[in-house]
């Protein structure tokens, strides 16, 4: 069955792509950081750090119609606590922006803060993930310190979550096929439950054949693999380059914090 | 030289009571290639669990002249490698590359010889430019094909099969057929379809119930149309 993988991007080839992922999950986790820690006054400042994000998507040839239906998909949970800023704080405040002015209060500032940090934040992860495979993102995260443990579960989570969710479509398919008129909420709930049921048994069958698989081949309870990644010249330009944009906006928003 | 698998009397019980395998002796040549066939619940998985020592029962296995216990259990494993009759819990790893790395990593061999096992199973199976694909992106066919790699790359003396045809389309499993005959390993293919087991098999053992009903030359067992059809099989179009 085909899904839709947030990672469907990441098996391209581009210089982006090509970048080793340690040194990209931490120039997000940096970058993410810097935009969250911005005032909530500098809504202005925000446009001009998501260009960071977004140039990255467009050379590693990301379609942005996917970033963005991708931030789309995420942002309701958002979209509820910005909106309830203007609710709860009322302060009349000024905004200028070159000759125009406009007044509005602290609670709209504060939620077009939220939406602004969270599009660029949320752009910056997208591109981490769409230009690195979770193979090697599980493998930096790991060199980078990730409890061995976490990694690995990640990676069962990874590799299992695509063969749950056929389970479930198959279950609700043939719950589909066979069910000829509205049975009732409480039935429904009954049938709801066994499909449930039915999915756990099938995952601890599932789980123990794993089992089955691994110790076949000789695994004793360590968890080995095979480390290929390698920061090359490219790593420290991009982490350089990088450091440069961000300490440069960071000189361009101090003046603002003053 | 040692057999490639002893098992005298060996029998074995569900915990809900059940005899899956009753008094079982089959004795196993290095080089053959033996399919265990028998309808649907007959105890033909049970039995490869058996022989890679997956379920404990009464009797005694000998695996490559190593009995099995926990002392010998990490041996047999490096001698005696399963393949699973689904795919999806043989490759549980993000991607091909770790799949087929993992067992020859747990055997504690060198990472370039690693590799190098990696790119010999990949090229057998005619995977290598899949080497970095995760799983949920092959085919069923591409599938079967990878997990038969994750055990050729650990290169035992014998491997034993599930079903390895379940869900394959002609070409698929004509491909996969082409596959294990070119294999120098003892193979030991547990399946209910005939034409596939005549096709690969040079003996056969027809189990039943938990038994061993008949045991010899494969064409000759499965050409007896009266004993299949007992057995709730049936005697290969090739064969007929």
């Amino acid at each position: 069955m085909h899904h839709a993988h947030i990672d469907k991007f990441a098996y391209q080839d581009s210089p982006v792509h090509r970048l080793d992922s340690r040194v990209k999950f931490l120039v997000v986790l940096v970058f993410t950081a810097v935009v969250v820690s911005l005032p909530r006054t500098s809504v202005s400042i925000l446009a001009c750090y998501a260009v960071g994000p977004f140039a990255l998507l467009v050379w590693a040839k990301i379609p942005l119609r996917f970033a963005f239906k991708q931030i789309l998909l995420v942002s309701p949970f958002v979209l509820v606590l910005a909106l309830s800023c203007p609710l709860y704080d009322r302060t009349p405040a000024t905004v200028a922006f070159g000759p125009f002015s406009w007044r509005l209060t602290l609670g709209w500032m504060r939620c077009f803060t939220i939406l602004g940090k969270f599009t660029v934040t949320m752009s910056a992860l997208i591109a981490l993930v769409s230009t690195t495979r979770f193979n090697d993102l599980l493998t930096g995260l790991q060199r980078l310190g990730l409890p061995k443990v976490l990694v690995i579960q990640l990676g069962f989570l990874y590799r299992y979550i695509f063969v749950l969710i056929d389970r479930a479509h198959h279950i609700l398919r043939a719950r589909q096929g066979r069910k000829l008129r509205s049975l009732g909420f409480k039935a429904e709930l009954r049938i709801a439950a066994a499909m449930l049921g039915s999915l756990f048994v099938r995952s601890i069958d599932t789980a123990e054949h794993i089992n089955i698989a691994m110790q076949a081949r000789a695994f004793d309870g360590k968890w080995r693999t095979l480390s290929r990644l390698q920061i090359r010249a490219a790593d420290y330009i991009f982490a350089l380059a990088a450091a440069l944009f961000m300490a440069g906006l960071y000189l361009l928003v101090k003046p603002v914090l003053q | 030289m040692a057999k490639a698998i002893e098992i005298e009397n060996f029998s074995y019980a569900y915990p809900d009571g059940t005899v899956a395998l009753d008094k079982i002796n089959l004795t196993l040549e290095h080089g053959r290639k033996l399919a265990l066939i028998g309808p649907n619940g007959a105890g033909k998985s049970t039995l490869l669990l058996a022989m890679a020592g997956f379920v404990k029962g009464t009797g005694r296995v000998v695996v490559d002249g190593l009995e099995i216990n926990r002392k010998n259990l990490k041996k047999i494993r490096a001698s005696l490698c399963s393949c699973l009759e689904n795919p999806d819990d043989q490759l549980f790893m993000p991607t091909l590359f770790d799949d087929i790395a993992f067992g020859p990593l747990n055997m504690g061999l060198t990472p370039e010889e690693v590799k190098a096992r990696v790119a010999d199973a990949l090229q057998t199976v005619g995977l290598t430019e899949m080497v970095d694909k995760a799983p949920h992106h092959l085919s069923a066919g591409q599938k079967r094909a990878a997990a038969i790699a994750t055990v050729l790359s650990m290169a035992p003396k014998i491997i034993t099969l599930d079903e390895p045809d379940g869900s394959l389309d002609p070409r698929n499993r004509n491909n996969l057929l082409k596959l294990l005959a070119s294999l120098p390993q003892t193979l030991i293919i547990a399946t209910c379809n005939m034409n596939f087991a005549a096709a690969l098999a040079d003996r056969a053992v027809l189990v039943d119930k938990g038994r061993i009903i008949a045991d010899g030359d494969a064409k000759e067992i499965m050409s007896d149309s009266e004993l299949m059809t007992e057995h709730g099989l049936e005697v290969p179009s090739t064969i007929r």
